[in-house]
């Protein structure tokens, strides 16, 4: 069974149809990139998983729970699956570790005492234990990310879901953000990565999916996809990449 | 005709007993008011239509008919249609609750709007209800949202106490025209009336402020 698992999931927006019947599972340890177009889908297979979007066709299993289940179930797998947003959307009113606090008070029904022990060190391993009173407004898009990464991490989930996480930042900032992603990697957490960063797939990605008009074109290894794209149009989307 | 100070001393003891029963009557119809607009905003805001469609019937009832005309219903016809006996401070405070809780509806529906998506995400994104989504993540936000609007609204509530003369509560503005009407002392009774409520708005606009810059984010 693979932690994640598409069987013919479809997901249509009235008329239009963003995902077609899709067939994947993301095993437990893999780092999935998936990479394409706007308006490819990617997002959108995204948040299919952590039932974001619902799903209009077929299945979606995460850690054998269905995403089509009671709202029991949806939060079981919400649980499972942190998300990490392109917009950060840290709580404005919270400091840094309140933030990093509030899932496993809210969500775990953790005490104020075991949150703040985890947040902590959360904010230690993203690199910002010195910044954790600082408020969202008072900390650099990188380090904003950064906390957003931590509050995910907080909830204990088994699979990590990365949002174009580095889309809103400027390039300067990318590479703290990208340090700490990677660092997850090696401790062998699942990841599925929304991304347009190819250097960070290639490195970091065991594996690469591209999407195009809602089909997953290509899925491979992202050294070799990248290196000898085996299609016309991911050498084109490729090119407008760089 | 001189300014006669002696009027105003001589009326003061029952001026101020007509505002504590302006305090009390605005006090409950905010209190009440509130809560039925928060209730109503999160019908109106997050209900199926057989919750949102008479909500958005009651604010649209109370905001497009006077708030005399609504005190008369309460205080003539209401207990004619149910049988009941209702005294004009009952049904102040009822008329009260009913009107603020439309216009407090408004206000809350506005500030709930305003809270970003993303960060209704990130909280379901967790793992939490809707619920809890609601009161711990879009509440404080939405809260802060809705203060300089409820701010105005309290200011308005006080004011629409003076209302409820027509039906004979004896709050500050009916114990003023009382008085008036046995001393016709017009200029001084109205001038004392007029700031008695100056002074009691000014408090409380300066209490709101505090409040509202005490509540302000970084």
């Amino acid at each position: 069974m693979s932690m994640i698992e598409f069987r013919q999931t479809t997901k249509r927006f009235g008329a239009h149809t963003v995902l077609h019947p899709l067939d994947l599972g993301i095993e437990s340890g893999e780092v999935a990139v998936i990479i394409g177009p706007s308006g490819s889908g990617k997002s959108t297979m995204l948040r299919c998983i952590n039932v974001l979007e619902t799903i209009s066709d077929g299945d979606l299993r995460v850690d054998d729970i269905s995403v089509l289940g009671a709202s029991r179930d949806v939060r079981r797998i919400r649980l499972e699956a942190g998300m990490v947003f392109q917009q950060f959307n840290l709580f404005p009113n919270l400091t840094a570790i309140q933030n990093v606090m509030f899932g496993p008070i809210r969500a775990r029904g953790r005490s104020k005492a075991e949150a703040r022990e985890i947040a902590a060190a959360l904010l230690q391993k993203v690199g910002l234990a010195e910044r954790m009173n600082h408020y969202p407004s008072q900390l650099s898009g990188g380090q904003q990310q950064r906390v957003a990464i931590a509050r995910a991490l907080a909830v204990e989930p088994k699979v990590m879901l990365f949002d174009e996480p580095t889309s809103a930042l400027d390039p300067e900032l990318r590479q703290e953000v990208l340090k700490v992603m990677q660092t997850l990697a090696t401790e062998g957490m699942t990841m599925v990565v929304v991304t347009h960063e190819m250097s960070f797939a290639k490195k970091v990605g065991s594996r690469l999916l591209f999407l195009d008009a809602g089909h997953v074109v290509h899925d491979g290894n992202p050294v070799d996809l990248l290196s000898a794209p085996p299609s016309e149009r991911f050498r084109d989307f490729l090119q407008h990449i760089d | 005709m001189s300014f006669d100070w002696t009027a105003i001393t001589a009326a003061l003891p029952e001026l101020l007993e007509g505002l504590e029963l302006t305090i009390l009557i605005a006090i409950a119809g905010l209190i009440g008011g509130t809560i039925v607009g928060v209730l109503t905003a999160i019908g109106l805001n997050y209900g199926n239509w057989l919750v949102a469609a008479p909500a958005q019937a009651y604010v649209a009832f109370i905001r497009g008919t006077p708030i005399v005309v609504q005190v008369m219903f309460v205080y003539f016809a209401l207990p004619i249609m149910l049988g009941i006996r209702l005294s004009s401070t009952s049904a102040a405070i009822i008329t009260l609750i009913v009107n603020s809780g439309a216009y407090t509806a408004e206000i809350v529906r506005g500030a709930l709007d305003s809270v970003p998506v993303g960060l209704r995400e990130a909280g379901l994104a967790m793992g939490l209800s809707f619920r809890k989504v609601l009161a711990y993540v879009i509440a404080p936000i939405a809260f802060r949202r809705a203060l300089p609007a409820m701010g105005n609204q309290v200011v308005a509530v006080v004011k629409d106490t003076s209302i409820f003369l027509v039906i004979g509560v004896g709050e500050l503005t009916r114990r003023g025209q009382e008085i008036m009407s046995e001393n016709f002392r017009a200029v001084e009774i109205w001038t004392a009336v007029a700031l008695i409520y100056l002074v009691v708005i000014s408090l409380l606009a300066f209490s709101l402020r505090v409040i509202e810059r005490r509540s302000r984010l970084p």
